[in-house]
């Protein structure tokens, strides 16, 4: 009976982490279809054909890019605001903007998709083909740090560029590659400018918690640095596990700590944790930096009052003062945004948008679509775009843009910080739970 | 020593937590024999159901409890007399994987409706009560109050009534009870239908305290799986006192060890669990199933 009890554990605990991982999968194999890569470049190219006879501007080729991105999924959601977001760019420089400008000759685009049902095997699998059947002249990145981290070993094998916006994890760039360019801010920097702003007004002492997973703790160690950088004294640094249902504990300790600023860094779900613990607890530190949660829109419209003062990191808002020739002021891009997919752009949209913009000015720069031309171009690229300042590192990290942080004041996300982006001042300390 | 009144705290609203979560899949464990993986999918369908009155009708989660908790019967009892009845004869495999299938269909079939955007609900049952350093979440208190409630409500049905008793019988030995005139698949639809009531509660109730969204149940079938084995089949005190147990526990290290505690509470949980199974098979306290399976005839 002991041993069949323990068989019985060991199969329930054998399907139960199955469940993870196919769960999350959730229902990409039944509804998959690979997105065919004619139907995607018919319905891409048919709006530029109507429009060259209108203009007749004279392509004298085509450059061909190529993605894997989640359509089913985990990463649907966030999948499509990057497929939008690369379209977006894609129609603009087709038909604005002309075509690529290669010396005096002007080149037409196309992106072949393929949907990688947010799942790193496929995506390397359909970059493979990407790179060796549809012989694509660069990659465009797919969503998120994991996928992005297998899809880029193909491309150092292939030696094709592969420029993305949406994997922040460090550790993509840590392998020596020579392919891969990021434009967005790494997770190491994510607390930077909130921590410097808190900084200035007088704060000096924080605790750190996070989730113990790749990204997390990226933000977490980052973190730790910078805020040694701008003379905090760090009181704790605690981790705690993935799916973990309660931080009350973490709380306890940090209220007997008494720091001015809490930075978590985790999940959804975590940053409601420590928000509702905090308040459970009658704990109101003078300031809290959350990660991915304060930054959605969600958070502020399903946590209500308490959502007030929390700040968070964000790569990019509408309301950040940043500019360029092609695209405007940000505003511009997200009214442009809206016209084009009747929705108002997430970040995830708008960093893909710069990612394609940069491959195609480093392809303008380098003068033609040669490989270690481009790669010279790409690190020689040192610009300011809607989305922020893009240069890059030997790494391929852009070591130009700064985090953005934001506030939830009023029910409102407001840029607080960098200053040169920022559109409100820091509520600065937090009102206590019960005052508000 | 606030500190650790308030780790003890903190550890038994934690167990309280734990037991109204794992209840439903203890029972349905300890009689009918079914592994339900789909446990922390129906913990989110009641809580969803608890959104969705608060949402449009403002209803509080505490009050919604009238209303999910019969409509979770309903779709209990439905599902065992569609689907688990016909399996539930069958190896114990057949079951995982008809209720993990489950667990699949209902997560995706909910992010179709919902999305995948996390939900939460409000109460009027919050804040803190403080007595001197220590608090008092009122949340965490009223769920556990509602969980003792139910907790007690369950087992004065299993001991004192005639269909608890039936429930019982079939639970210690099904051959004999169908012997005596007790129809069991009767019998097994009202248990998954009361079980999947007191899970949808529990969702209902912790529906203010966690992120609602489609796949949230994964790691609650796993957190039920572990207190069931330590506590025992379907034994309601053991319930209680192994998710107060495992919940100080998970408190008291998280508390006093720095850097790693939380992550070392859930090793330390593990080793208990592990150390039970070895020394008491049957959990702590027992439970509804013998210890020695019957001689099937």
């Amino acid at each position: 009976m002991w041993s069949l009890i323990l068989v019985l554990v060991l199969v329930a605990a054998a399907c139960g982490s199955d469940t993870t991982e196919t769960t999350e999968g959730s229902a990409a194999p039944a509804t998959t279809q690979p997105a065919a890569t004619d139907d995607t470049t018919s319905e891409e190219t048919t709006p530029t054909e109507t429009t060259e006879a209108m203009e007749e501007p004279m392509f004298a080729g085509t450059i061909v890019l190529g993605a894997a991105v989640s359509d089913t999924g985990k990463y649907a959601r966030e999948g499509q605001d990057t497929r939008q977001g690369y379209d977006l760019w894609l129609d603009w420089v087709n038909h604005e903007y002309g075509g690529i400008a290669i010396g005096d000759d002007r080149y037409e685009v196309e992106i072949v998709y393929y949907d990688d049902e947010g799942d790193p095997d496929t995506a390397a699998s359909l970059v493979e083909r990407l790179v060796t059947e549809d012989e694509v002249d660069f990659l465009l990145g797919p969503y998120s740090s994991g996928l992005t981290m297998s899809t880029s070993a193909i491309a150092e094998k292939y030696n094709v560029i592969m420029v993305e916006g949406n994997g922040a994890s460090e550790s993509i760039f840590e392998r020596g590659f020579k392919n891969i360019f990021a434009v967005l801010t790494p997770a190491g920097n994510y607390t930077q400018s909130a921590l410097k702003s808190l900084a200035d007004l007088g704060a000096t002492t924080v605790v750190i918690a996070y989730e113990d997973t790749a990204f997390p703790t990226s933000v977490a160690t980052g973190a730790q640095k910078w805020a040694e950088e701008y003379g905090y004294e760090v009181l704790a640094f605690e981790s705690y596990p993935l799916d973990t249902p309660d931080v009350s504990n973490i709380i306890t300790n940090f209220k007997n700590l008494d720091p001015d600023v809490f930075v978590g860094g985790g999940h959804f779900n975590d940053a409601l944790l420590f928000v509702r613990a905090a308040k459970e607890q009658g704990w109101t530190p003078d300031a809290m930096v959350i990660t991915v949660g304060p930054s959605n829109p969600d958070f502020a419209a399903e946590v209500g009052v308490d959502a007030n003062y929390i700040m968070g990191p964000t790569q990019w808002e509408r309301t950040m003062s940043w500019e360029d020739e092609w695209f405007g002021t940000a505003e511009d891009y997200a009214l442009r945004y809206e016209a084009l997919w009747g929705e108002p752009p997430s970040y995830q949209a708008a960093e893909s948008t710069a990612t394609a913009l940069s491959l195609h000015l480093a392809i303008e720069a380098a003068g033609s679509i040669d490989t270690d031309a481009v790669r010279q171009a790409l690190y020689d690229l040192d610009i300011l775009t809607f989305y922020g300042p893009i240069n890059f590192d030997d790494t391929g990290k852009n070591a130009g843009k700064p985090m953005g942080a934001i506030q939830i004041q009023d029910g409102v996300v407001n840029v607080v910080a960098p200053a040169e982006a920022s559109v409100a001042d820091v509520m600065y300390p937090m009102l206590p739970w019960d005052q508000r | 020593m606030d500190l650790f009144l308030q780790a003890l705290i903190n550890g038994v609203m934690l167990g309280g937590f734990y037991a109204a979560m794992m209840l439903g899949f203890s029972v349905i464990w300890g009689v009918m024999g079914v592994i339900n993986l789909a446990h922390g999918e129906m913990i989110m369908v009641g809580a969803y159901l608890s959104w969705l009155l608060n949402e449009h009708v403002g209803m509080d989660p505490f009050v919604s409890l009238l209303i999910v908790m019969p409509v979770m019967f309903v779709i209990g009892y439905i599902l065992q007399l569609v689907l688990i009845n016909r399996v539930v004869d069958r190896p114990i495999l057949v079951s995982l994987l008809v209720t993990f299938g489950l667990s699949i269909a209902i997560s995706n079939l909910v992010n179709v409706i919902f999305t995948a955007d996390p939900r939460l609900t409000d109460t009027a049952l919050e804040g803190a009560w403080s007595v001197g350093n220590v608090t008092f979440p009122v949340t965490k208190t009223a769920i556990m109050g509602v969980a003792l409630v139910i907790m007690t409500s369950l087992w004065l049905f299993l001991q004192k009534t005639r269909t608890g008793k039936s429930i019982r019988a079939a639970a210690q030995n099904k051959q004999a009870a169908r012997i005596v005139g007790i129809d069991i698949n009767k019998i097994y639809a009202l248990t998954f239908g009361i079980c999947i009531a007191i899970t949808g509660a529990a969702g209902a109730i912790i529906s203010p305290t966690q992120a609602i969204f489609p796949f949230m149940g994964v790691p609650l079938t796993l957190r039920a799986f572990t207190i069931t084995a330590l506590a025992g089949l379907g034994s309601i005190p053991g319930a209680l006192f192994g998710g107060i147990v495992l919940g100080i526990v998970e408190s008291m290290i998280g508390i006093y060890v720095s850097g790693i505690g939380t992550n070392l509470a859930i090793i330390a949980s593990f080793v208990l669990l592990v150390v039970i199974l070895i020394t008491r098979p049957q959990g702590l306290f027992g439970g509804l199933r013998p210890i020695e399976e019957p001689v099937q005839l």
